[in-house]
């Protein structure tokens, strides 16, 4: 029987479920709501209140002019400096984590296994550990305080996570089809170019998605390793929150949280369905 | 041209050897099968003859050319997969000529061999799908183009129809024999079914634990088998296998329905000579039949049985008695089938028994 009427179980899963949505979107409508607001409506104390006369200032200031340290002008040029490092390392570290993949699922060697095991392992390395050994290697190789420093260490500490994306999801391609392509007489990276590529589209967005969210959030490494001018956006919203010139502008704090927010919240909007769904693909059937 | 010779190979994974010194001859345009029970082997030969897996030790000639380790693309043979192994991401026709395609050839050329083969095995109105977008028999279909475009000089066929519906395996069984006819390229070509290694080969390499048991003739391996394994592997219903006692004048002891009758086979002399006192009989169930009047014969005994089990297959029944404590099926008419039961009326015929040593499954010839 079909029940126009939803059980009770039904309406205790969607009140809880509704409860909780409201509990986790609660800070995300304050942030927003605020930085729409002036200073004075904030010091009046609504905290969720919607803004009277929603105004865009907050958002202009925490982009082009908000002071982070002694410099003030806002967060667009660390925005810039972000991208300038979260694009390379993402595309660097996934197009290697693509390669090390097919090769530890389809072309297995004396110790493939072991090497797959050890680059495991560097999943589970804390950030912290490896700060001082980097900082050394970084100075050696004299990219210390540079972008390109901050790219290689987030493609090296990227590889281990895009290696065990990538292996794990061509571990379920069938391998009759890598001896096929043999036969027909196409070359390793052919191989990979004609028939590996064309399939691994959901596992490309997981992994894309994944790099990007994890380096333009890191805080870390961005803190450590780069220098004036080099700084990420997420150092730069830490030293503008930090800054106070006069009162705190909570609604500037909020806008430039947001903006710093915006470009990893944009992808998951956009691409979060291939997300679930290149996380959950099986096999490719042929 | 397509003549290959498997020279003494052996393939050891660890400490497993899978392949035991095989040796092989097959001459160009020859229909070789290769079957067996899983894990005998076969694959693994296959994959060698491929170059997909390097051999231990031995060698291979292709058209008297050693091959033995030239990489898969440098052999000139192309294979159609048990899986089919058509690549997901492309069409038909791209399917069909991506091995052109990477050897170089010029793409107007490429575009007319895959007309010529999708007509022949007719599937040209496919070419632009996709695999997943085709039914099993048509992706079989397709994964017999890619390897027909290259005009390979051996055709290797790894359990191509195990992955269709029964009928659909017997049309296609059907169409690969076609095929061979009018191209008459070698194809080695490896199955498990035995109703498919007997209507296609022209000859059946018969495999077990890594050796060849016995290599001829499907009739050869049918009427004459080398061993127990390999009588009881082909032939279906399967061979009736019946330990014997021997009396000392060579005749076979064989009790049944509560009696016990002494029959004399046309081995009787070399058993007797040789002093054998126990023989395990092999006797088809077709040898096993209702009175036929018309077949007579030293070697035809009438005898009455007691059937316990009749399985109507439509053409014939398939009627389950016992001798000496073990089951044995004979091969009835449908209407002596209908009628079976305790006391029936027999006729054994003894002339194509085969005897095997019961402690080695060998041969015992006369």
């Amino acid at each position: 029987m079909t029940d126009r009427f939803p059980s009770l179980g039904r309406i205790a899963i969607y009140t809880l479920l509704i409860a909780f949505a409201l509990v986790y979107l609660m800070p995300l409508y304050v942030m927003v709501t605020t930085s729409l607001k002036d200073i004075e409506e904030i010091r009046q104390g609504n905290l969720l209140a919607l803004p009277d006369s929603p105004t865009l200032y907050a958002w202009i200031k925490a982009w082009g002019s908000a002071c982070t340290g002694s410099e003030c002008e806002g967060l667009a040029p660390f925005f810039f400096n972000s991208i300038r490092i979260v694009v390379p390392a993402v595309l660097i570290s996934t197009l290697i984590g693509a390669l090390n993949g097919y090769v530890l699922a389809k072309w297995r060697f004396r110790g493939s296994e072991l090497l797959f095991g050890a680059l495991l392992f560097g999943c589970f390395i804390p950030f912290q550990v490896i700060l001082l050994p980097m900082a050394r290697l970084l100075a050696t190789l004299g990219l210390a305080n540079t972008v390109t420093g901050l790219v290689l260490v987030h493609v090296i500490y990227g590889i281990a996570f895009t290696t065990l994306f990538f292996r794990n999801f061509y571990v379920s391609v069938p391998t009759e089809l890598v001896k096929a392509a043999q036969l027909d007489g196409a070359s390793f990276l052919q191989i990979f170019r004609h028939i590996f590529l064309p399939i691994s589209v959901p596992i490309f967005t997981v992994t894309v998605i994944w790099q990007f969210t994890q380096i333009w959030n890191d805080f870390l490494f961005g803190v450590v390793y780069s220098g004036p001018g080099t700084q990420p956006i997420t150092v730069a919203l830490n030293n503008l929150v930090n800054t106070s010139v006069g009162g705190k502008e909570y609604n500037v704090d909020m806008a430039a949280a947001l903006i710093a927010a915006l470009p990893t919240l944009v992808v998951y909007v956009l691409a979060g369905k291939y997300f679930v769904r290149g996380l959950t693909a099986g096999a490719v059937k042929g | 041209m397509g003549s290959l010779t498997i020279e003494n190979i052996t393939k050891t994974f660890g400490s497993t050897e899978v392949l035991k010194g095989i040796n092989i001859d097959i001459a160009d345009g020859e229909f070789l099968i290769l079957v067996g029970p899983s894990g005998c082997g076969k694959s693994t030969l296959m994959n060698a003859i491929a170059g997909l897996e390097d051999v231990t030790s031995g060698a291979l000639y292709l058209a008297g050319q050693d091959v033995t380790h030239l990489s898969p693309k440098d052999r000139d043979i192309a294979m159609v997969f048990q899986s089919y192994a058509l690549y997901p991401t492309m069409n038909v026709a791209r399917n069909i000529s991506f091995g052109l395609e990477m050897r170089g050839m010029p793409k107007a050329e490429r575009e007319a061999i895959v007309q010529d083969v999708a007509a022949l095995l007719q599937i040209d109105h496919l070419l632009d799908r996709k695999p997943s977008q085709l039914s099993g028999g048509q992706r079989q279909r397709v994964a017999m183009g890619r390897a027909l475009a290259r005009s390979p000089r051996v055709y290797l066929f790894d359990e191509p129809l195990s992955n269709l519906d029964a009928k659909l395996r017997v049309e296609m069984r059907t169409e690969i024999k076609k095929l061979h006819k009018r191209l008459g390229t070698t194809i080695v070509y490896v199955t498990h079914d035995q109703i498919e290694a007997m209507t296609l080969a022209d000859r059946i390499a018969v495999m077990k634990d890594g050796r060849v048991q016995q290599l001829g003739t499907p009739k050869e391996i049918y009427d004459d088998p080398a061993n127990q394994f390999v009588a009881g592997f082909m032939g279906s219903p399967a061979m009736n296998f019946i330990p014997c006692a021997v009396s000392a004048e060579g005749l076979l002891t064989i009790a049944h329905s509560g009696q016990e009758i002494e029959v004399k086979i046309p081995q009787h002399e070399a058993l007797r000579e040789r002093g054998i006192t126990e023989v395990i009989l092999g006797l088809r169930p077709e040898m096993l039949t209702e009175p036929k009047p018309e077949r007579t014969g030293e070697w035809i005994v009438s005898m009455e049985m007691d059937f316990d089990v009749t399985e109507p297959m439509g053409a014939d029944t398939i009627a389950i008695g016992e001798w000496n404590q073990v089951e044995v099926q004979a091969r009835l008419s449908p209407d002596a089938g209908l009628a079976a039961g305790a006391g029936t009326p027999v006729q054994v015929d003894f002339s194509k028994a085969v005897l095997f040593d019961p402690s080695s499954g060998e041969r015992i010839r006369s």
